[in-house]
């Protein structure tokens, strides 16, 4: 197939017009951002959508905003490049910059968003496992309400989230980094614009000395983006060294629930989770604060 | 040779750059005519089954639809997309066992059947409509599965799935004695993989009938004279009645020198008498043409303790996929190639070609060599380490020689291959890296080597004859006739360089009318690195033909014989006193407005058959890192060193031989053309799965060029296109082992594969 | 579905046309304007062969719907040249050998154009990073790597 099949486009210029629309249409529908992932996906008739909600014509969406020691948030239609490229985040947030400079298009993120790619819900996204060790929050809107969605409740399984059928994401909540907090975002892939193999994103929240708090995520080892609790446990209260590091590896390696496809092995990637937790711990041990 | 040359040697815009770079340069694709169809495939979803029954009746009804066919609106006569079997002096190496459409679905993505319909939406339509019913079948997608007793048999005639075993034809000596009188002997396999040459443009072909019948063909292709030629044979209609138009084609890698949509695309334009253009999208170009050929391949190499091969034997197991292909001659390449490399007294090998269900194997850039070397050149390497030798100092001792046959069994022309493997060592520091001490850390330094001859077309085994004409225009300026097709290797521009230097003219007085089955004669085709050697050999003479007559007109006008004058910046000057002189101009204005009745066709015109098969030399060094954590690998270095005898351009050659370096790396540890081992469908069916090497991917590709005329080349040029790819495979795999320790039986070398080899190692 | 009349801005030239929503900005580019320089290759997103810039910013135009364009300024390759004065960096791809089959040039020499629009001075990892989303099978991507630095040295010689 070559072209795209015939729908109905519209470009409301409200939120709540586009949930409307999305209560109107139910699961014919679906939401137009970026459209790096769905037009493509709809050319191969991966996806049928016979009614398409442009929000691109929305004001307001495109957002990227600190807050003074208070976070940082960012709206819908806030591209890929526009987050790269924000200071604030380079600054404070360097987990999820690292996770979306290793995406090598640069048209990919001039044109992509990062809630459209959370909202494609693929357990390979590595802007999803960083976000998911940042305590992000999405913002949601349906048709009689709004609500918030922490980032560990968005995903259910690989392409479905929790979103109900009149619902849109709005805008993703970073809450400003505790105090102390060190992040590694590290992942393996065949060439440079593919899907990672396996991608680790940590944050260690460090207090006199001792590690209070270790969140890791791990992408493209299970049907969604998931925090290694497990391993979050053993870490929590104790020293990080070597031996800790090697054991919360190995408990997240546990986590893990790898398929063998395309693009490795169950095998190696349940090896590699361990390997690319070690080595994202052994980093919070050396990068600078936060 | 010393000659002063103006044009030739010269880093000219590539002929047609400034087309491609303001997009006004047309592929295929982008060619529109009035009423034009969209022609479209339709494939089968079942890797083995019978076509029970087709109805193509709501399809045809389908308001917009202006043909459906199936195998009952196609000539019934079997054919090979490779075209082979009309050039091969061997004809009988290829097997004929396909149809237009087929008529049974040997794999997923067998074309069954097409429509040709006034837009792209109501042609998806129909194809919808189309209602088949299959008979489905047992599937195989494994070669040792599919010539066991009692597996599904996929053509009739290929009992077990074999269709061919065929004994090395060339082969000399005795292996028994050979392996005998060995010292030491070393056996290994390898199974390669189904790089897919995934040419930027996808598949594309317009055909178009006029009022009184004449078909009209648009096609990138390699060899689209030997195409009119199948399209006669099939269709039944004489060559003269049939014009390719070949122009910009958005890459060939030898792959595009099968027919691709034109059979189809004909059969369409033929039933519904209109024009029809056949686009392939990126899936259907990933599934529908060919990949490079899969073996699985196992050799045996004997030697003497200081290093002198006593015996190579090697056995291929071709793994052609649905259809036969090049099945043989890819296999019959990769037999002369290993036993040709080296001087070796006794050789033997033998192919075996195996059906099974999945996409075709065909013939990509290298053509069964780099798969040879891959092989051998590992062996020689196995073997130094066993007798205790430089891998390098044991190539050496059995390099050919001046005079030796070569791969073709024609002999060398120059002796380069040496010279080139010294210079690149001491390039890269062999030496110092060879004995480097083994780190302790994670990542493990390694090098490695492979050397290659290649050659300059497919003589003696192959039809490579071309024709040439030039004329001169009232200017003095030329056209220059080419009838081939234009993939980016820029032959015309190399042509119009080697025309100019012989006729005394500027690179830009040079014009070339190509592609066109109309306006040039016959010429067999750009493949095999045949260009610039053969075509340039012909331009030369037809250059020649234009000189003389220029010449002999010029000595009436200036009053000398034709010997005492010279050509160059235009003007034909006499030797001993320059400034006595006339332009061509004025020459050639002269041989047409002459009120004296002296008029003349100032025209050259030249063929050229080779009888000499210059071979391309040169060895690659590959610097890498394995990472024994994760089993990545990475090229920290590559280096090749490379003779190509004269270049006509500079930048045509490193261009070339870059772009090879690149087709390798992706072909040694990337492109993983991905089967579903259950259902044999490809699952890399598209960029974003089958992963093409980007700028990060790739090392700095260091191309280091010798420079040695050969005595039959064109100033002393050979052929260019396929031979950076050649050695690539080997020497990385061989620095990986110097590194690590371990060899990868499969391709692509994968971090998977690797970190399984160093745990297995470790046990 | 229906068709809108739509205004586009194309290489300074306003255009009025139906366009069905269904319709992506490469194939109204090819299709509609007879604009063929656009190359369309994979149809994904991945091989960047149909980059141009829309508003400056570069656009895979497979994945682009045309009405999402309408009223924004668009730089196709055909927009660069003007007759036969070409853009430096069309003159640098030229010069340095960097086009073979020429498919991908289009798209390459558009991102090209957004890179040095962007960073005018680019060190030789800014221009691999800049480039990596455009493939190119031919050229193993030296030469053209070289002509974007060429054409930002003549650009920032010269102007333009």
């Amino acid at each position: 197939m070559r072209i795209l099949k015939p729908f109905e486009y519209f470009e409301p210029v409200t939120v709540s017009d586009a949930v409307g629309l999305l209560a109107t249409y139910g699961d014919k529908s679906r939401i137009l951002a970026g459209g790096i992932d769905l037009i493509p996906r709809m050319r191969r008739r991966e996806i049928s959508a016979d009614y398409l909600i442009s929000i691109q014509k929305i004001p307001g969406l495109d957002y990227i905003q600190e807050q003074e020691n208070a976070g940082l948030k960012f709206g819908a239609l806030a591209r890929l490049y526009a987050l790269e490229n924000f200071k604030g985040i380079k600054k404070n947030y360097p987990g999820l910059h690292a996770a979306i400079h290793q995406i090598s298009s640069i048209q990919t993120k001039h044109m992509g968003t990062a809630v459209g790619n959370l909202c494609v819900a693929t357990p390979a996204s590595d802007v999803a496992t960083a976000l998911l060790t940042l305590g992000a929050e999405l913002t949601v809107s349906g048709v009689s309400r709004e609500r918030k969605i922490p980032i560990g409740q968005f995903f259910l399984e690989n392409n479905r989230t929790s979103l109900h059928g009149d619902e849109m994401v709005t805008g993703v909540n970073l809450p400003h980094p505790p105090n102390g907090m060190r992040t590694a975002f590290l992942n393996l892939f065949r060439t440079h614009s593919d899907i990672a193999k396996v991608s680790v994103a940590v944050a260690v929240v460090f207090e006199d000395g001792l590690c209070k708090e270790a969140r890791i995520a791990i992408g493209a080892a299970a049907p969604t983006v998931f925090r290694a609790v497990n391993a979050e446990k053993a870490l929590a209260g104790r020293k990080l060294n070597s031996k800790m590091i090697d054991e919360a590896a190995k408990i997240a390696a546990e986590e893990t629930r790898p398929i063998t496809d395309m693009r490795s092995t169950a095998e190696y990637r349940k090896s590699m989770s361990e390997l690319l937790v070690r080595k994202a711990l052994e980093r919070t041990l050396e990068s600078p604060k936060v | 040779m010393t000659q002063e040359l103006s044009v030739v040697g010269k880093r000219l815009p590539y002929w047609a750059a400034q087309d491609k770079a303001t997009g006004a340069a047309k592929y295929t694709a982008d060619i529109k005519l009035p009423n034009l169809l969209v022609g479209r495939v339709l494939t089968s979803p079942h890797a083995h089954a019978v076509i029970k029954k087709i109805d193509k009746s709501a399809a045809e009804k389908l308001p917009g639809v202006e043909a459906v066919i199936t195998w009952e609106d196609i000539p019934h006569k079997l054919f090979n997309p490779n075209i082979q079997d009309i050039t091969l002096h061997m004809p009988q190496a290829v097997i004929k066992d396909a149809y237009i459409i087929s008529e049974k679905a040997r794999f997923v993505g067998d074309v069954i059947g097409a429509v040709a319909a006034v837009d792209e939406a109501t042609a998806e339509q129909a194809l919808g409509l189309i209602k088949v019913e299959y008979d489905i079948l047992p599937a195989v997608f494994d070669m040792a599965e599919a010539m066991k007793p009692g597996a599904p048999l996929i053509h009739d005639f290929a009992k077990n799935n074999i269709s061919m075993h065929m004994n090395f034809p060339v082969a000399w000596g005795n292996v028994q004695d050979g392996f005998q009188q060995a010292d030491v002997s070393v056996e290994a396999a390898f199974q390669t993989s189904k790089q897919h040459t995934a040419q930027l443009e996808p598949l594309s072909c317009i055909a178009q009938f006029d009022a009184s019948g004449r078909l009209t063909v648009w096609s990138p292709n390699q060899r689209f004279f030997i195409v009119r030629s199948k399209l006669a044979e099939l269709f039944d209609i004489p060559e003269g009645r049939i014009r390719v138009i070949s122009h910009h084609m958005g890459g060939g890698f030898g792959k595009m020198a099968d027919m691709g949509a034109e059979p189809i695309c004909v059969a369409l334009a033929k039933k519904s008498g209109k024009p029809v253009k056949v686009q392939y999208s990126r899936e259907e170009d990933l599934f529908g043409t060919w990949t490079r050929e899969a073996y699985i391949e196992s050799g045996k190499l004997g030697a003497r303790k200081d290093g002198t091969l006593t015996a190579l034997s090697m056995s291929i197991l071709v793994h052609s996929g649905a259809y036969f292909n090049r099945s043989s001659a890819t296999a019959i390449v990769t037999m002369g190639s290993f036993t040709g490399l080296y001087r070796c007294p006794n050789v033997a090998a033998e192919m075996t070609a195996v059906y099974t269900n999945i996409p075709c194997s065909g013939g990509s850039r290298g053509y069964g060599v780099p798969e040879a070397y891959y092989l051998l050149e590992q062996l020689v390497d196995m073997t130094a380490e066993k007798i205790g030798m430089d891998p390098m100092a044991m190539r050496m001792k059995n390099l050919k020689q001046l005079g030796d046959p070569g791969l073709v069994g024609l002999p060398l022309e120059t002796p380069t291959q040496e010279k080139c493997i010294r210079l690149g060592a001491e390039k890269i520091g062999w030496q110092e890296k060879r004995s480097r001490k083994k780190e302790d850390g994670n990542i493990r330094r390694g090098i490695g080597m492979a050397t290659y001859l290649d050659v300059s077309g497919g003589q003696p085994f192959d039809i490579q004859d071309r024709n040439i004409e030039i004329k001169i225009n009232e200017d003095g300026s030329a056209n220059l006739y080419i009838g081939i097709s234009d993939m980016g290797q820029n032959l015309l521009g190399a042509s119009a360089q080697i025309a100019a230097e012989v006729m005394g003219l500027r690179y830009e007085d040079i014009h070339i009318v190509y592609g066109d089955t109309d306006y040039c004669s016959f010429d067999a085709g750009t493949y095999a690195n045949s260009g610039c050697y053969q075509i340039g050999n012909a331009v030369m003479k037809a250059a020649a033909e234009v000189k003389k007559l220029i010449l002999e007109r010029a000595a009436g006008k200036l009053g000398v014989t034709p010997d005492k004058l010279d050509i160059r910046d235009r003007r034909i000057l006499v030797r001993d006193n320059p400034s006595k002189s006339v332009s061509i101009g004025e020459i050639s204005k002269d041989c047409i407005y002459n009120h004296a009745g002296q008029h003349l066709n100032i025209f050259g015109k030249a063929s050229f058959s080779p009888a000499q098969n210059p071979y391309p030399t040169g060895a690659v060094f590959a610097d890498v890192e394995v990472n024994t954590e994760t089993g990545g690998v990475k090229v920290a270095r590559l280096l090749l060193v490379h003779d190509a005898g004269r270049l006509i351009n500079p930048a045509t050659v490193e261009g070339q031989l870059q772009g090879a370096m690149a087709l390798g790396i992706g072909y040694t540890l990337f492109e993983d053309y991905y089967i579903n081992p259950r259902t044999g469908v490809l699952e890399s069916n598209n960029y974003n799965t089958y992963k093409l090497p980007s700028t990060l991917d790739l090392p700095e590709l260091e191309v280091e060029l010798v420079e040695e005329p050969t005595p039959s080349g064109p100033f002393g040029a050979k052929g260019v296109g396929m031979s950076g790819i050649m050695g690539i495979p080997a020497a990385i795999a061989n620095a990986i082992y110097h590194a690590c320790g371990v060899r990868i039986r499969e391709m692509p070398i994968t971090p998977e594969r690797v970190l399984k080899a160093l745990k297995e190692k470790v046990v | 579905m229906k068709k809108e009349i739509c205004n586009f801005r194309i290489n300074g030239r306003p255009y009025e046309l139906l366009v069905a929503p269904n319709t992506t900005l490469s194939d109204l580019l090819r299709e509609q304007l007879d604009l063929t320089g656009t190359k369309c290759s994979c149809g994904v997103g991945e091989c960047g062969s149909c980059t141009v810039l829309v508003d400056g910013k570069p656009t895979l135009s497979c994945s682009t719907l045309a009405v999402t364009a309408r009223d924004k300024d668009i730089l196709t390759i055909e927009g660069l040249s003007r007759g036969t004065e070409l853009h430096p960096i069309q003159k640098a791809f030229i010069d340095h050998g960097a086009i073979q089959c020429g498919y991908c040039t289009p798209g390459m020499i558009i991102m090209a154009k957004a890179l040095l629009d962007n960073n005018p001075a680019p060190t030789l990892e800014e221009v691999k990073e800049a480039m990596a989303g455009n493939i190119c099978r031919c050229t193993g991507y030296v030469k053209i790597i070289d002509a974007v630095i060429a054409a930002a040295h003549m650009m920032r010689k010269g102007g333009n």
